[in-house]
């Protein structure tokens, strides 16, 4: 509890002086009674009340209620006299300290004012806000303006005179007056009191003891500026009728017989209605006075109007300047009320740009063109719009120009200009332009719509650069909003419109290739996949072109389904990737025994005439290799020295279905889908900064169509694909096929699987550089997050339900190898035949099939994916060996043939680094020693150490093998004795 | 969002009460509002308010709750530039939240000024403004509980000092 107490009083800080102050004053107050107020009141008190709280009362006070407060008591006069108090008030009326540092005598208070000084009095305050003005010319300056300033003169003098000496009512003219009471204590009291009315003009005791306050400077400056304003508020009491308000209060000057000029009119104005305000109630009547004062003011304001007016005929910028900057200060302090300031509406209003719109054809941006087939479609073309604009923003940046030096920057007429050019003009243009492309189609909606919006952005670029980006009137956000709330309208409409489009392309492109899958031959899947993702890289920097326009309209415009992709990849064909062989050609790839045939088919050659085509149309905007320089080529590499183009010899597709396995999934497509994403992608793109309700809409939708695209490429494209694979592959017999070393549906499952990883790898690409922008990568809760591993697990699934079908080809396959290929003496030759040292040739060609599959692997699956699979493939190959053992007859001779097989057997397991499953084999090994061990003793001996076998063979599994010896029957009984009679000797007594 | 609007505070008043109060009414206090923050997340330690009574708290509470959703004003404005914004016009809810009698109105006022809620404190001030307006110097007097320590001279003299402000 004790740890509260130093923060108990709460005022600490900026008041201690004043209570140190008024602590000597504490005497003359009658004694407070004691209040829970306690330890926590210094200052002096007004009974219970603090001296702060009674501040704060009277500075809510009507300054004619203060007179009465004031002569309640003597510490209730001091605070009145309080310069807190007056300080709040002159700064509410934009008034300075009055600093003179002896107060005169020459003006008495009942001398009021004539309206020529009242006028002049406002303007030179409101000039010093600044309490720490410069006021060193002040006694100099002053009294010479003051008798005879006529307005034109007062104009000039205003920048340096300090006319506020005018207004010095002194406070202490009743200094002259016949005091009573002046030594109230008569001298028994001794300074205090002697000093009560002590005040001589030439010497004033600043900080005497009470009541000897001088007035402090802002409590004259606020009664001298009081004073000044009392026979207007006269005026405004008096008259009958704004305008002849306007008339009493600026009356015609004696000499030009001309009102005085508008801006001292506005200052005076200005002084009024600060001064006849709420927060300082300066009169009884004040209420009634506002009223008339702001009927005044709109008069005013209509006056002004005028003068604009005429000064904007005159092109005269400075009489525009000068009437519109009255106008605006009155109106601005008038405050409410009244909707938008007259003069800058009416301004705005009779800009030209707003008139002159009916020769401008929105429509004219779709254009007819022949297609290649020779039918007219409808395209956009944005020259129209172009030229529209620049006219628009030409008109605009001249009238903005002349706003930004003839109005007041804080009227903001420029950003009111902006807002109608935006809603009026431009938006005006593009609303009939995009309901009539919503008529053409979806597409050229779609395009429209990003073009239109990217257009009429650039009125706020235009807007910025004439107000100047370090001004702090008029923000770019505020710029920006008008521009956004123009086109807020086509928003919904288009947002759901380019989802539904995506939706639909991306369904197409899957579709279009399931009728016709186009094929990609690849003899170095590695080298692809790399160049692949380098062309891809340098695809998503391709420019989008958002407004589309003559020169590039073949390009850009928005095309159907497939050859939007190639457009925009044309760099990119999938063709070029796969090899420098004639295109259009058939390229026959063969592997060693087998032939795996790709074929082109024809509908592809096409299509790199297209891009062909629209390459050349395309090169204005960038330069890039022709088809057959293609630099993303790869070269027929000689890497893998099996593969080697042949002339074309078709086969028919029927004859080798497992030829198109690969084909199953294609990279091509791939491209189409993000290709066409990023299109989409890209238009909703240019509404990415929207703000708000929509602007967090425009986010969901690129997420969204972010999202479709994954759902494409995995659902839609990729797991069907690996689905029919993984078919194939489990209805793959061996027995029928030739090929030995090779399976054919694996081999191609594998590439299927590099495909799928690129495919992978493009999208992660794509993220990268498109959408991470928009999504937070951390947030594993986001949808574009969730979906993007959804994606990818559905990969991993078809590619680990693809391996485990595989697995079962490839050991099917092996099994197949091991049976054909092994003679049937091959284990027991005929005696007195040469030994061959290496391995059989079964096992050659088990293995090699064995290690080319598993090759195939590395590098296009995760690691742990490979582990599995080399797990898998060594247990298996493990059962189908001792499989294998146990179906053969094996001759002492032989058995070194069998250890020759294990041992390389082993040293394949053993390069797959699987530490399980190379110990299971070291085992196997050990085995082979069975059938070369002559001595049936021995043998056995041999056969009933399990530790030979680190375990994994039982000495029961062992005596399985070992019946398989040629000279099994010959040895049986005596392994079996040494085996088991023995322990039957020793076991089993007879009781 | 619905944990930290659950989120209470528990002070201690004069005579020894305790309130739990929902953190973000009670902060309209900038006093208990600094104290929550020096003192952290110390559950049940009770904030002591020496200076205010139970029955003045509960009706402080009262018009802390209703403002609550308020934005806080800021912390350090200087009083003149405050009062810009500032008119003398009374909220209707808080016109008739503050009818009550001179004692506890005087009250609320102190535990105001004490609490620092600035608010509350000119809601507090506008009302015996109000009392105020049209009153002669004796009234006033009564008012406040003061007696007048003028001579006749000395009043005099005010009177005729404060003359122009009279209209």
């Amino acid at each position: 509890m004790d740890k509260w107490a130093p923060i108990a009083p709460s005022k600490p800080g900026g008041l201690s002086t004043t209570h140190a102050l008024s602590a000597r004053f504490a005497s003359v107050l009658k004694p407070s009674k004691p209040s829970t107020r306690g330890s926590v009141s210094v200052g002096p008190s007004i009974g219970r009340w603090s001296e702060e709280e009674v501040l704060r009362i009277i500075g809510f006070l009507p300054i004619s209620d203060l007179p009465n407060v004031a002569r309640a008591s003597r510490s209730l006069a001091k605070l009145v006299m309080d310069e807190r108090g007056w300080e709040v008030r002159c700064k509410l009326l934009e008034l300075g300290a009055d600093t003179s540092v002896s107060p005169r005598r020459d003006g008495l208070q009942k001398l009021l004012p004539t309206p020529k000084k009242a006028a002049a009095f406002p303007s030179q305050h409101r000039k010093s806000i600044q309490p720490d003005d410069d006021f060193g010319d002040f006694s100099t300056q002053g009294n010479d303006t003051f008798e005879d300033v006529d307005f034109g003169d007062f104009e000039a003098a205003k920048p340096n005179g300090r006319g506020g000496s005018t207004k010095e009512q002194s406070l202490l003219e009743f200094d002259d007056l016949p005091l009573p009471s002046r030594p109230t204590g008569g001298g028994v009291s001794g300074a205090r009191t002697t000093g009560f009315f002590a005040l001589t003009p030439a010497t004033p005791k600043p900080g005497g003891p009470f009541p000897s306050h001088p007035p402090g400077p802002y409590y004259r400056a606020y009664k001298a500026h009081h004073l000044s304003l009392l026979p207007l508020c006269q005026h405004l009491r008096s008259s009958p009728s704004p305008s002849s308000t306007l008339s009493l209060l600026f009356p015609p000057s004696p000499i030009t017989a001309l009102p005085p000029p508008l801006p001292s009119q506005s200052d005076i104005l200005l002084s009024l209605l600060l001064f006849l305000s709420p927060r300082i109630q300066p009169l009884r009547d004040w209420g009634f006075l506002r009223q008339a004062l702001l009927a005044a003011a709109d008069r005013f304001d209509s006056t002004c109007l005028v003068a604009f007016e005429v000064s904007d005929e005159k092109k005269d910028e400075m009489g525009m300047r000068s009437a519109a900057e009255s106008s605006w200060k009155v109106w601005e302090a008038g405050g409410g009320g009244r909707d938008q300031w007259e003069c800058g509406r009416v301004w705005v209003e009779k800009r030209e740009v707003f008139y002159d719109t009916t020769r401008w054809d929105p429509l004219e941006n779709i254009v007819k063109v022949p297609t290649t087939t020779g039918a007219m479609t409808k395209q956009l073309d944005f020259t129209p719009m172009d030229a529209f604009m620049t006219h628009v923003l030409e008109a605009f940046r001249i009238d903005a120009q002349i706003a930004n030096t003839v109005f007041p920057a804080n009227a903001r007429v420029i950003l009111s200009f902006c807002d109608r050019v935006a809603s009026d003009v431009i938006g005006e243009y593009i609303h009939p332009l995009l309901s009539q492309a919503r008529a053409v189609s979806q597409d050229i909606f779609l395009q429209a719509t990003a073009a239109t919006f990217v257009q009429a952005w650039k009125l706020v670029d235009l807007v910025m650069e004439v107000v100047g980006e370090e001004q702090t009137v008029i923000h770019r956000t505020q710029v920006e909003d008008s521009v956004f709330q123009m086109f807020e309208v086509h928003l919904d409409e288009y947002l759901d419109d380019e989802t539904e489009w995506v939706k639909q392309h991306l369904e197409e492109i899957c579709r279009v290739w399931e009728q016709q899958p186009t094929f990609l031959s690849s003899s170095n899947p590695d080298q692809v996949k790399r160049n692949v993702l380098a062309g891809f890289r340098d695809a998503l920097l391709l420019p989008v072109t958002i407004v589309p326009r003559t020169v590039t309209f073949g390009v850009n415009a928005i095309v159907t389904g497939s050859s939007q992709a190639v457009n925009g990849l044309a760099m990119l064909n999938p063709q070029k990737w796969t090899g420098s062989s004639g295109r259009g050609q058939l390229v026959k790839e063969s592997d060693g025994s087998g032939e795996v045939v790709f074929a082109i088919p024809e509908e592809k050659e096409k299509e790199i005439e297209v891009g062909h085509e629209e390459e050349k149309e395309k090169s204005d905007e960038m330069s890039k290799p022709t088809p057959s320089e293609s630099s993303l080529s790869v070269p027929e590499t000689d890497a893998n020295p099996k593969n080697h183009s042949r002339t074309p010899t078709p086969l028919p597709d029927e004859a080798k279905p497992f030829d198109r396995l690969q084909m199953l999934i294609s990279l091509d497509t791939a491209l189409e889908l993000i290709q066409t994403d990023r299109d989409s992608l890209k238009r909703a793109e240019t509404f990415a900064r929207y703000p708000g309700r929509y602007g967090h809409k425009v986010r969901e939708a690129i997420e969204e169509i972010f999202i479709l695209m994954l759902k494409a490429a995995g659902d839609r494209h990729i797991a069907p694909g690996f689905r029919i694979a993984t078919n194939q592959m489990s209805t793959y017999k061996p027995a029928e096929h030739e090929e030995t070393t090779s399976v054919a549906p694996l081999l191609q499952f594998f590439e299927l699987v590099h495909i799928g990883d690129t495919i992978q790898s493009m999208v992660q690409v794509y993220f990268d550089k498109e959408l991470a922008l928009y999504v937070d990568k951390t947030d594993f809760s986001n949808a574009v997050m969730r979906e993007k591993k959804r994606f990818e697990s559905v990969l991993d699934d078809a590619v680990a339900a693809g391996l485990n079908a595989g697995i079962e080809v490839l050991m099917n396959q092996v099994e197949h190898i091991i049976l054909v290929k092994t003679g049937p003496r091959e284990y027991y030759p005929v005696e007195g035949t040469p030994l061959d040292l290496g391995p059989t040739n079964g096992c050659r060609e088990a293995i090699k099939c064995l290690e080319m599959h598993c090759d195939l692997l590395k590098g296009s699956t995760s690691k742990e994916v490979l582990e599995v699979f080399y797990q898998e493939v060594g247990i298996r190959l493990q059962a189908i060996l001792q499989r294998h053992l146990k179906r053969q007859i094996i001759s002492l001779e032989g058995g070194f043939q069998i250890i020759a097989d294990l041992n390389a057997y082993h040293s394949f397991v053993a390069s797959l680094k699987q530490q399980r499953i190379t110990d299971d084999f070291s085992n196997l090994k050990m085995l082979g020693h069975v059938y070369i061990v002559s001595d049936a003793k021995d043998l056995a001996q041999i056969v009933r150490d399990v530790t030979r076998y680190g375990g994994t063979f039982t000495p029961e599994d062992i005596y399985e093998f070992i019946q398989r010896r040629s000279d099994w029957k010959k040895i049986e009984k005596t392994v079996d004795k040494a085996m088991y009679a023995l322990s039957v000797k020793e076991d089993c007594v007879i009781m | 969002m619905s944990d930290s609007k659950k989120q209470t505070v528990l002070l201690q008043t004069s005579d020894d009460e305790q309130f739990t109060v929902e953190k973000v009414v009670a902060e309209r206090s900038a006093m208990i509002k600094s104290m929550m923050e020096d003192l952290g997340d110390q559950e049940g330690m009770p904030i002591p308010l020496p200076n205010v009574s139970s029955s003045v708290l509960t009706k402080i509470l009262e018009y802390c709750d209703h403002h609550k959703n308020e934005p806080l004003p800021a912390p350090d404005v200087n009083d003149a530039d405050d009062s810009r914004r500032k008119t003398s016009e009374i909220g209707e809810w808080d016109a008739r939240w503050i009818q009550v009698d001179q004692e506890m109105l005087f009250e609320i006022i102190l535990a105001a000024n004490y609490l620092d809620i600035k608010p509350l404190l000119d809601v507090g001030c506008k009302t015996v403004a109000n009392m105020i307006k049209g009153k002669t110097p004796e009234e006033i007097r009564k008012l406040f509980n003061i007696t007048n320590d003028f001579t006749p001279e000395e009043e005099e003299q005010i009177r005729k000092e404060n003359e122009w402000a009279e209209e």
